[in-house]
C-alpha cells in the first residue's frame, strides 16, 4: 500500500471509532475516580490504561486494590475477563492476512470496540484496524488523566458516596448485556454467590470462583444451543468494556 | 513494588490473551465459547453485589439508587446515564428531608 493510502486508511479507522468516545469517557472518568479513590497515584493509575488498556479489567483491579486482595487473585481475574479476546484475534486473524510484525502491534491494542467497529466495517486492512484501535487508546488515556484529576476535586470522597459508583459501572455495563432467561439467571446466580462467598472469602477470591462458576453454569445452561461464535459488531460496542 | 508486578501479570495475560487469537488458527470446542460468553456476566454481576451495600449502613437508599440506574441503563444503555441517575437519585434520597 503507498503511504497516502495507508495514512487515509488509518485515518478512516480512526475517525469510524470516535462516536464509542461518547461512552469511553465517563467510563475512563469512572475508572479514574475509583483508582484514585482506591489509593492509586497518577502514574500508577496511567499505567494501567497505557499498558494493560482494558477498561473492565482496570475496574475490577482497581476495587481488589482497594478491598487488599492479593496479587494473584488481581492477574487471575484480569484473565478471566480479557480472555474473551482469543475469540476476536482468532475472528480477526482470519478476515485480515497480518504479517509477522503487525500481529503484535494490533494484538496490544484490541478492544471490544475496535473489533466491534473494524467486524463491522467493510474495510479490511492494518491500517485501518490500527486507526480505529489508537482512537480508542488516546481517549481511554486522556479521559484516565481528566477523571484522575477530577477526583482531585472531589473533597472529601467517602463521605460523598463516590464509591457507589463503581457498583453503578458495572451494573450498566452488565444490564445491556441480560438478554435471554439463560443470561439473567447466571447474572442473579452469580450476583447472589459472590455476595454470600464475600461475607466469608476475602478480596478477590469471591469474584474470581464465582467468575468461573457463573460461566460455567451458563456454558451448561445454554448447552444444545448454536454457540453464536459471531460477535456481533452492536454487542461489543454496547459492551464498552 | 507488588503493585507493579501485578501490573506485570496483567499485562502479560492480557498481551497473552490478544495475542494467541491472532497468531493461532484453531476453533475453540463450543462449550468453551459459551463459557466465554458468560464471563462478563458473571464477573460484572459478582462485582456488583458485594459492593453496593456499603459500609455506612445506607443500604437501602443505595440499592433503590442502583434499581433506578440498572432501569437508565437498560432504556438508555448508555453507561454515563445510568451513573448519573444513580449517583443522582442516592445524594437527593440521603438528605434528610
Amino acid at each position: 500500500m503507498a503511504e497516502a493510502d495507508t495514512r487515509a486508511a488509518f485515518g478512516r479507522g480512526f475517525w469510524i471509532l470516535a462516536p464509542l468516545w461518547l461512552g469511553v469517557i465517563p467510563f475512563g472518568l469512572a475508572y479514574a475516580v475509583t483508582a484514585r479513590g482506591a489509593g492509586l497515584s497518577l502514574l500508577e493509575t496511567q499505567a494501567l490504561s497505557s499498558l494493560v488498556f482494558a477498561g473492565s479489567a482496570q475496574l475490577s483491579a482497581v476495587g481488589l486494590f482497594a478491598a487488599g486482595a492479593a496479587g494473584v487473585e488481581i492477574v487471575l481475574t484480569t484473565l478471566l475477563l480479557n480472555v474473551r479476546h482469543v475469540l476476536y484475534g482468532v475472528s480477526l486473524g482470519r478476515e485480515l492476512r497480518l504479517t509477522r510484525r503487525e500481529r503484535p502491534v494490533a494484538a496490544f491494542f484490541l478492544t471490544d470496540e475496535a473489533f466491534g467497529v473494524v467486524a463491522g466495517a467493510r474495510e479490511r486492512s492494518f491500517p485501518f484496524l490500527l486507526g480505529a484501535e489508537l482512537s480508542l487508546f488516546m481517549m481511554w488515556n486522556l479521559a484516565t488523566f481528566g477523571g484522575f484529576l477530577l477526583g482531585a476535586a472531589i473533597p472529601d470522597a467517602e463521605k460523598l458516596g463516590v464509591d457507589l459508583v463503581f457498583p453503578l459501572a458495572f451494573l450498566a455495563l452488565l444490564v445491556p448485556l441480560v438478554r435471554a432467561r439463560v443470561e439473567l439467571v447466571v447474572a442473579l446466580a452469580s450476583g447472589a454467590l459472590a455476595f454470600g462467598l464475600s461475607r466469608g472469602l476475602p478480596g478477590g477470591l469471591p469474584i474470581l470462583l464465582t467468575g468461573v462458576g457463573g460461566s460455567l453454569l451458563g456454558a451448561f445452561l445454554a448447552r444444545g444451543t448454536p454457540a453464536d461464535r459471531s460477535i456481533h459488531p452492536d454487542d461489543a460496542a454496547r459492551e464498552v468494556a | 513494588m507488588s503493585f507493579w508486578l501485578t501490573v506485570a501479570g496483567m499485562v502479560a495475560v492480557t498481551f497473552g490473551s490478544r495475542y494467541a487469537g491472532l497468531a493461532l488458527r484453531a476453533d475453540l470446542p463450543d462449550f468453551w465459547v459459551r463459557f466465554l460468553h458468560f464471563v462478563p456476566i458473571a464477573v460484572f454481576a459478582s462485582l456488583v453485589a458485594p459492593s453496593l451495600e456499603g459500609n455506612r449502613s445506607e443500604w437501602e437508599i443505595r440499592l433503590a439508587a442502583a434499581a433506578l440506574a440498572a432501569v437508565a441503563a437498560w432504556r438508555t444503555r448508555q453507561l454515563w446515564v445510568a451513573i448519573a441517575v444513580g449517583m443522582g437519585a442516592f445524594w437527593l434520597l440521603r438528605i434528610p428531608w
